[in-house]
C-alpha cells in the first residue's frame, strides 16, 4: 500500500500535492472525451498521469469520474429495453473500464519512477450527476453500488478512494462507510457554492461532524471556482480535525466539454492556493481546467 | 422594430410565403396523399460520430462543414426529406447538468441560456445549403426535428404537460422562424409529450409528422398502446404518423398494426445495431455498435416489407448511412415509383 507515505506526510503537517484535471486535460490535448478514452487511447490517459507525477503530484487520481454501471444504464428505460437495443458488453463495461483506469495510473507511476511515494486514488463521484443532489439514489442503493465500484478498483491496485464533487452528507456517508469496510483510506471532497454551503444547503461543519467519526482520512473541497472554495474553506477550517484541502476548477463548464480561460494562470493559481495553505490546508491540487503546469506551480509553494 | 419583420409568422400574415419553400412541402404532401413512397434521410448523429466529429453542440459550431456534407450526401442518395441535426437539442440538455439556472450562470460558459435557438437556426441553414449543394432545391423538403425534452429513452423523466407545452412551443417557434418546411417530432416516448409537441407545432403554423419510439414490447416506450396514440395524433392534425428508433423487425411488426388503424399516411425508420451509451452522464449520445449486422441491402429488403404493410414514408434512424438510403432509393425506384421488376 502506497498510502502510508502520504499518511506520514500529512501526519508531519507537510503539504501533499494532488494531481490536476484528467477529463478536461484529455480535451485540451485535442482528444475526445468519449468513454473516458480508457479503451481507445490509453496512452493519452497514462501520459497525463505521468505528466502530473513529473509535475510533482504525490497523489494521482484515476480517470473514472462518473464512470459506473448506473451511468450506462441510465440511458435506457429499464433492463428489458437495455437488453433489447443496448450494446452487448454493457453489463461488464463499467467494471472493465474502472479496472483499466486504475491500471493506467499504476503503470504511469511505474514509468514515471518518482523518487517519492506516489499513491493512486480511485476517483469516484456521486452515482447520479454531481451537481444534482435531487437525483441521488437511496442510501441502500448507494452502498450496494459503491461497494461494487470500490472493490473493482481496490482489486486493480488503488491505494485510496477519493470521493469527489460530493453534493450531500448522506451520499458521502454511504460511500465512506463502504470504503472503510473494504479497508481503503478515504478522502471526501465536497462541491460547495459561493456561500461555502453544500448543494443540499448542509454546512461543512455538519459534514465534518458526520464524517470524521466514520474514519474520513481527509476532507476537501473541489469543482467550484477559487472564490467559492475560499468561502467553503472559511466554513470548513474552524471545524475540521482531519487533514483538509482543496482543488478548485478554473475556466467554465461548457457542456459537454470545458471552456479554458486565462483567468488563473499557474502563478495566480499558486497564489490563491497559498492562502488556503495559510488557512491550514495540507492537500492541494486542481480540478477541471487545471494542467500539469498548475500542479508544478503548487509544488513550489513554501 | 425592423428585426421583427423578418420573423416568419409576420411574413405569413402579410401573405409572403417564399414560393419554393411552400411548394416543396405541398409537392411532398401531394405525393404522400397518392400513397408515396417518400424517402427520409438516414442517421445524422451516429454518422457524424462515425465520421470523426467530436460530439459537442451537435457539431453545429465546430464541424459545420461535415454536418452540411452529410445532409448533402443524403440529398444525393435520393432522400425526399432532409432532417435538421437537432435530435435531443433543447435548453434542458445544458441546464440539466447544473444545479440550477443560477449555477449555470455562475460556472457555465457564457451564452448557454440562449444557445438553443441559435443552434436551431444554424442547423436549418446547413440543411438549406446542403440541399442547394446537391441541386435538390424545390424537391427535398426540410424537416425540423424536435424530440422529447428529456432523454428520449426515459419517458419517466418527461416534464409535466403544461411545462412541456411551453418548451415545445419555443422550439417550434424557432423552427418556424428558420422556415423549415415542416416539423418531424421524432422518438416521442409518451402520449402526453407527443400531444403537447403536436399542438405546439400546429400552433407555430407548421405541418407536423409525429414519430414514436417503440419499446421492446412493441408499444410506446411509455408502455402506452400504439394504436390509440396513432389515432389521436391523426385527430390532432398530424399529416403523418411514424415509428422509429427500434430494430427493423420491430418496425415491421408495428407497421402491420398501424396499417389497420391509420387513416392518413404512415411510415417508419429503424435503427440498426446496438446503442452504446457514453460512460459519463450527459444527454443522448449518438453511438451505435454492431451496425454491420444490417448492411444496406438487408435493410432495404426489410423496408420492402414496410412498403407491403402500406407504409408510405421510409428512412433510417441511428446507425444507418447514406448507403442505406441509396439502397432504399434503388429498391423503391426513382421519382418515388416502385421498381417494376
Amino acid at each position: 500500500m502506497s498510502y502510508a507515505g502520504i499518511r506520514d506526510k500529512l501526519a508531519r503537517q507537510q503539504t501533499v500535492i494532488l494531481d490536476g484535471a484528467i477529463g478536461t486535460e484529455i480535451l485540451r490535448r485535442n482528444v475526445t472525451w468519449a468513454d473516458h478514452q480508457l479503451a481507445n487511447r490509453p496512452e493519452v490517459v497514462r501520459g497525463i498521469h505521468e505528466d502530473y507525477i513529473r509535475a510533482g503530484a504525490d497523489v494521482i487520481s484515476t480517470n473514472s469520474f462518473q464512470l459506473c454501471r448506473r451511468a450506462l444504464y441510465n440511458h435506457f428505460r429499464d433492463e428489458a429495453h437495455r437488453r433489447h437495443i443496448g450494446a452487448r458488453d454493457l453489463d461488464e463495461r463499467a467494471d472493465k473500464l474502472l479496472a483499466a483506469s486504475v491500471r493506467l495510473a499504476v503503470e504511469a507511476r511505474a514509468r514515471a519512477g518518482a523518487p517519492r511515494p506516489v499513491a493512486v486514488a480511485a476517483a469516484v463521484t456521486t452515482l447520479e450527476w454531481c451537481f444534482r443532489p435531487d437525483l441521488a439514489p437511496s442510501a441502500d442503493e448507494a452502498r450496494r453500488e459503491y461497494r461494487e465500484i470500490f472493490q473493482v478498483m481496490k482489486d486493480a491496485g488503488a491505494d485510496l478512494v477519493l470521493l469527489e464533487t460530493v453534493n450531500s452528507i448522506g451520499e458521502a456517508r454511504a460511500a465512506l462507510e463502504v470504503a472503510k469496510s473494504l479497508g481503503l483510506p478515504c478522502w471526501v471532497s465536497f462541491v460547495c457554492d459561493e456561500k461555502g454551503l453544500l448543494f443540499t444547503g448542509e454546512t461543512l461543519a455538519q459534514a465534518t461532524a458526520a464524517l470524521e467519526p466514520l474514519g474520513a482520512d481527509a476532507i476537501l473541497l473541489n469543482c467550484a471556482p477559487p472564490d467559492d472554495i475560499t468561502a467553503g474553506m472559511k466554513e470548513l477550517a474552524p471545524h475540521v480535525r482531519v487533514p483538509f484541502g482543496a482543488y478548485p476548477h478554473i475556466g467554465r463548464f461548457d457542456p459537454p466539454e470545458w471552456m479554458f480561460t486565462d483567468e488563473y494562470p499557474p502563478a495566480r493559481y499558486r497564489e490563491v492556493a497559498g492562502r488556503w495553505k495559510e488557512m491550514g490546508a495540507r492537500i492541494l491540487g486542481g480540478c477541471c481546467g487545471t494542467t500539469p503546469d498548475h500542479i508544478a506551480a503548487l509544488r513550489t509553494l513554501p | 422594430m425592423s428585426n421583427i419583420l423578418f420573423k416568419e409568422p409576420v411574413f405569413r400574415l402579410w401573405g409572403y410565403n417564399p414560393p419554393s419553400l411552400m411548394a416543396t412541402y405541398e409537392s411532398i404532401h401531394a405525393r404522400l396523399e397518392k400513397g408515396g413512397p417518400l424517402l427520409l434521410d438516414g442517421a445524422l448523429g451516429t454518422e457524424l460520430v462515425r465520421r470523426g466529429v467530436r460530439w459537442r453542440k451537435h457539431g453545429l459550431l465546430t464541424d459545420a462543414d461535415k454536418v452540411q456534407q452529410l445532409h448533402a450526401d443524403y440529398a444525393a442518395a435520393g432522400a425526399d426529406v432532409l432532417r435538421t441535426n437537432t435530435f435531443q437539442l433543447n435548453p434542458r440538455i445544458f441546464l440539466n447538468v447544473f444545479r440550477n439556472r443560477e449555477h449555470m450562470r455562475h460556472i457555465g460558459a457564457p451564452g448557454l441560456e440562449d444557445l438553443t435557438p441559435k443552434l436551431i437556426r444554424t442547423s436549418v441553414e446547413l440543411v438549406r445549403q446542403a440541399r442547394a449543394q446537391a441541386g435538390r432545391e424545390g424537391q427535398a423538403a426540410i424537416a425540423g426535428v424536435i424530440s422529447p425534452l428529456e432523454h428520449c429513452f426515459r419517458p419517466d423523466l418527461a416534464p409535466p404537460p403544461e411545462q412541456a407545452a411551453r418548451e415545445y412551443a419555443a422550439l417550434a417557434r424557432s423552427f418556424a422562424e428558420a422556415q423549415v418546411d415542416f416539423l418531424l417530432l421524432e422518438s416521442m416516448n409518451n402520449l402526453a409529450g407527443a400531444r403537447a409537441a403536436l399542438a405546439a407545432g400546429r400552433g407555430a403554423g407548421l405541418p407536423v409528422w409525429v414519430s414514436f419510439v417503440l419499446g421492446p414490447e412493441g408499444e410506446l416506450l411509455s408502455r402506452e398502446p400504439l394504436e390509440p396514440a396513432v389515432k389521436e395524433m391523426e385527430k390532432g392534425g398530424a399529416d403523418a404518423v411514424l415509428v422509429n428508433c427500434a430494430p427493423p423487425e420491430d418496425v415491421t411488426r408495428a407497421l402491420g398494426r398501424m396499417k389497420k388503424v391509420c387513416a392518413r399516411p404512415f411510415g417508419g425508420f429503424a435503427h440498426i445495431g446496438r446503442f452504446s451509451p457514453p460512460s459519463w452522464k450527459f444527454e443522448f449520445f449518438p453511438q451505435f455498435t454492431d451496425t454491420q449486422e444490417w448492411p444496406p441491402e438487408r435493410y432495404a429488403s426489410e423496408a420492402e416489407r414496410w412498403r407491403e404493410q402500406g407504409a408510405s414514408i421510409l428512412g433510417g434512424c441511428c446507425g444507418t448511412t447514406p448507403a442505406h438510403i441509396a439502397a432504399l432509393r434503388a429498391h423503391l425506384g426513382s421519382n418515388g415509383r416502385e421498381r417494376s421488376s
